[in-house]
């Protein structure tokens, strides 16, 4: 029976450098005078899935856009502190943005395929880094679709725009556009907050599939989705990381107070 | 006021007077476009539209009796007189009368009465009697098409002579003038008397064609000889079915776009005005359109968020504002007389004083109408970057793309339907300019149109013809000749056509490419 429990409960302390795919370490984020993010520290284990809950605005968000460098785009954007992954600072200078950026995929809130076709949606990163040859592109698409768990549904109208998609289908259109790049690391924003209850669980599932071949941190509003697909969960609070565990000691049994005076309020959402 | 307002009327009745006086306003609106749009129909239409021929006899001031051909081109009801072209052995081409209607004492169509185009663009309104020729002397009417052809047919050989025979023989010659050398005198010789005999051949022809008469006669019974060659077309305009009405209205239209202008541009075509027109607007879009796209994506795209980039857009708005004359003194100031004339210094020195580039010529108009519709272009470019959701943007960072790829990529596709409209406004506003035109290349009439087949083929420093130009111009004349004002209506029409067309290509277009990004 204890073992039983063991098997699941890989505490976070005990997270070890080989199975570490990110390193945060004393990050410090500001948008202009205000403090986004204070002090965070955290390692993310790899091949699992970690879900980062909290109230709106309070920095999860801002979080997982410094693990690919999206806060790059605001020019306000400072910050203090490491995140290292792979052994590397990625906030070096020296760092190649447009590769880690490939390394590092991130799905968005609201599905946000190119007006383009399915097909060329799913090779606009490839494409991005010179793959031109046909079969190649060819092999990628349908491999990427088939992991999203859209190929079935979209073969026979790859050349068909992305705009005729449902919301459900073009969420994991988005994922198999990220996915084509071979991500180690695959950052969901908020991935099912405009979709409807049944896609959701499709969406949840697949990222129960997809653990398998990289690391996922989901930003969800969302208790019970939190509960359901997460291994490790982190409750942030006004930029602070609050507590840090393996989901099922920090919904059952949380140390501190902050949670169980927050969490019913979120979970309204 | 208020308050008695608000007394008298219940909140219902004040609504529906608000909607009631919105709803007049903007059917004012409405009349006022339908009539500017029904005028300029009607009065550019009448230019093509065969106008009957009628007999009238009438009384003049001095109380003698007339006897007129003439075509009816106004009746002013108010104050009863009619408004007619009159030919007469004295004016053949037709001279403005205005005649009280008491004074007409009888006013029949005249059924055998023609409109005779003339090449020279001029029209004789007269009764054709008979043809002459020199062989066969008279000839009845019918056989009209038969002798056009004959005097075609001379016309050609004569053309063929001067081309193939003349003009080589003289260009032989003018080699042997250059060289100068004795021992090439009986060649020389030989060349002149080739010369001479073409040239007799010429004038043989010449007075051959002379020979082809045409009678005609007006109402009082005299009658006038027209020489065949001179003539381009008849109609009795009078006598037309429906579909012969139809015709003459195809063929005037067709000779309208597709000749030059003629007698001081009252009659004959605007082709060279259309062609101008097309081609400088042609050129201004391939300047401006890089210009004003590449400005927009600088200042959307990458400018810092600070003052200096806020005065530049402001600046910009107010350049949309600036008077067009103003960019045409610019254009003369700066583009002509600066740049041209350091053009001229520099790579065009030996034919100075004479300019090259230093004078007005269609690529200065170009340049300065790119100036004057930059910040359409910049504008509607900004406005279509900014409509690109920032979801997409991420959504390309975040596979990998830079900054540039993602404007090639995502940014600029989504936003062409913007940068479309902008371009097309442009496109619209240049076609309709005049003002800072006639300053910087366009004249009432040019010689030669800015392309031909002579190198380098596309003559960036020639002045060209314009339609608004040959408006403006027609516009002038109009106070003495109604001839050219019509033919200023349907030149109207005709730029109102351009423009219509070019909208319809913008609407088109834009409808097309929203349709591709249809979700956004």
């Amino acid at each position: 029976m204890l073992k039983l429990f063991e098997h699941n409960t890989l505490h976070v302390n005990s997270i070890d450098e080989a199975n570490t795919a990110i390193d945060v370490q004393g990050l410090n984020l500001w948008f202009g005078n205000k403090h986004v993010l204070n002090d965070i520290s955290l390692k993310i284990a790899k091949n699992q899935i970690t879900a980062l809950i909290g109230q709106s605005g309070c920095g999860k968000s801002t979080l997982i856009n410094s693990f690919n460098r999206l806060n790059d785009l605001h020019n306000s954007c400072k910050y203090t502190g490491k995140v290292v992954i792979n052994g590397k600072d990625i906030n070096h200078k020296k760092v190649n943005v447009s590769r880690l950026r490939s390394k590092v995929g991130m799905v968005f809130q609201r599905p946000n395929p190119f007006p383009m076709s399915i097909y060329d949606n799913v090779c606009y990163g490839l494409r991005l880094q010179g793959v031109k040859a046909r079969r190649q592109l060819d092999d990628a698409v349908e491999s990427a679709l088939k992991e999203a768990a859209l190929w079935d549904e979209v073969k026979d109208r790859l050349f068909e725009s992305a705009g005729i998609l449902s919301g459900g289908q073009q969420q994991r259109l988005v994922i198999a556009r990220a996915l084509a790049l071979k991500p180690e690391i695959l950052l969901l924003d908020e991935p099912t907050s405009a979709l409807d209850p049944l896609t959701t669980l499709f969406i949840e599932e697949l990222m129960g599939e997809l653990k398998k071949r990289c690391t996922i941190v989901i930003v969800t509003h969302n208790m019970q989705q939190a509960a359901r697909v997460s291994d490790f969960t982190a409750f942030f609070h006004q930029g602070s990381l609050i507590e840090y565990a393996d989901s099922d000691t920090l919904f059952t049994m949380p140390e501190k107070n902050k949670p169980k005076i927050t969490l019913p309020v979120v979970m309204v959402n | 006021m208020n308050n008695t307002l608000r007394e008298l009327l219940n909140p219902v009745q004040r609504q529906s007077l608000v909607i009631s006086l919105t709803a007049f306003l903007t059917s004012l609106l409405l009349i006022v476009l339908l009539s500017l749009l029904t005028l300029i129909t009607v009065r550019g239409g009448a230019y093509f539209w065969p106008t009957p021929i009628y007999k009238v006899s009438y009384i003049d001031n001095q109380a003698n009796d007339h006897m007129v051909l003439a075509q009816v081109t106004l009746v002013d009801e108010e104050s009863a007189t009619t408004q007619l072209k009159v030919a007469t052995l004295e004016t053949p081409y037709g001279s403005e009368l205005v005649v009280e209607d008491t004074k007409i004492k009888r006013m029949e169509l005249s059924l055998d009465s023609a409109a005779i185009s003339l090449i020279d663009g001029r029209m004789i309104l007269a009764r054709p009697l008979y043809l002459s020729s020199s062989d066969k002397d008279i000839l009845p009417f019918y056989s009209f098409e038969a002798m056009l052809a004959e005097v075609e047919l001379i016309n050609d050989e004569i053309e063929s002579i001067r081309s193939n025979q003349l003009a080589s023989i003289h260009e032989q010659l003018a080699v042997f003038d250059i060289k100068g050398v004795e021992a090439d005198a009986p060649a020389r010789e030989k060349l002149i008397s080739a010369f001479t005999h073409a040239q007799q051949e010429v004038e043989r022809l010449e007075s051959q064609r002379q020979a082809y008469q045409l009678r005609v006669g007006f109402a009082d019974g005299r009658a006038l000889s027209v020489n065949l060659s001179s003539v381009d077309n008849l109609y009795f305009v009078s006598d037309l079915s429906f579909i012969e009405t139809w015709g003459v209205v195809l063929s005037r239209v067709r000779t309208f776009l597709t000749e030059s202008p003629k007698q001081a541009n009252t009659a004959g075509g605007v082709f060279p005005a259309l062609f101008g027109t097309i081609l400088m607007v042609f050129m201004m879009t391939i300047i401006v359109t890089p210009f004003g796209v590449l400005a927009a994506i600088y200042l959307s795209e990458y400018a810092p968020d600070n003052l200096f980039t806020s005065i530049i857009r402001i600046s910009v708005s107010n350049m949309a504002g600036v008077p067009s004359i103003v960019y045409g003194v610019f254009g003369l100031g700066f583009f002509v007389y600066t740049v041209g004339g350091n053009i001229d210094a520099l790579f065009f020195s030996d034919t100075l004083p004479a300019p090259t580039m230093g004078a007005p010529g269609v690529f200065w108009a170009a340049l300065t109408m790119a100036i004057l519709t930059l910040p359409v272009v910049i504008v509607a470019t900004e406005e279509g970057l900014r409509r690109v959701p920032e979801g997409l943007k991420q959504g390309s960072y975040a596979l990998g793309a830079t900054k540039l790829e993602t404007i090639m990529k995502t940014i600029l596709p989504i936003a062409s339907p913007g940068i479309m409209t902008g371009v097309i406004l442009a496109i619209a506003r240049a076609a309709g300019e005049v003002a800072p035109l006639m300053l910087v290349g366009a004249v009432k009439f040019a010689p030669n149109l800015p392309i031909d087949s002579e190198f380098p083929f596309l003559h960036l420093d020639r002045q060209f013809m314009h339609l608004g130009v040959l408006i403006y111009d027609g516009a002038f004349h109009s106070q003495t000749n109604i001839k050219s004002a019509s033919m200023m209506f349907a030149s109207c029409l005709l730029l109102l056509g351009v423009v219509f067309v070019l909208n319809l290509l913008a609407v088109w277009l834009r409808t097309r490419l929203r349709k591709r990004y249809l979700q956004y």
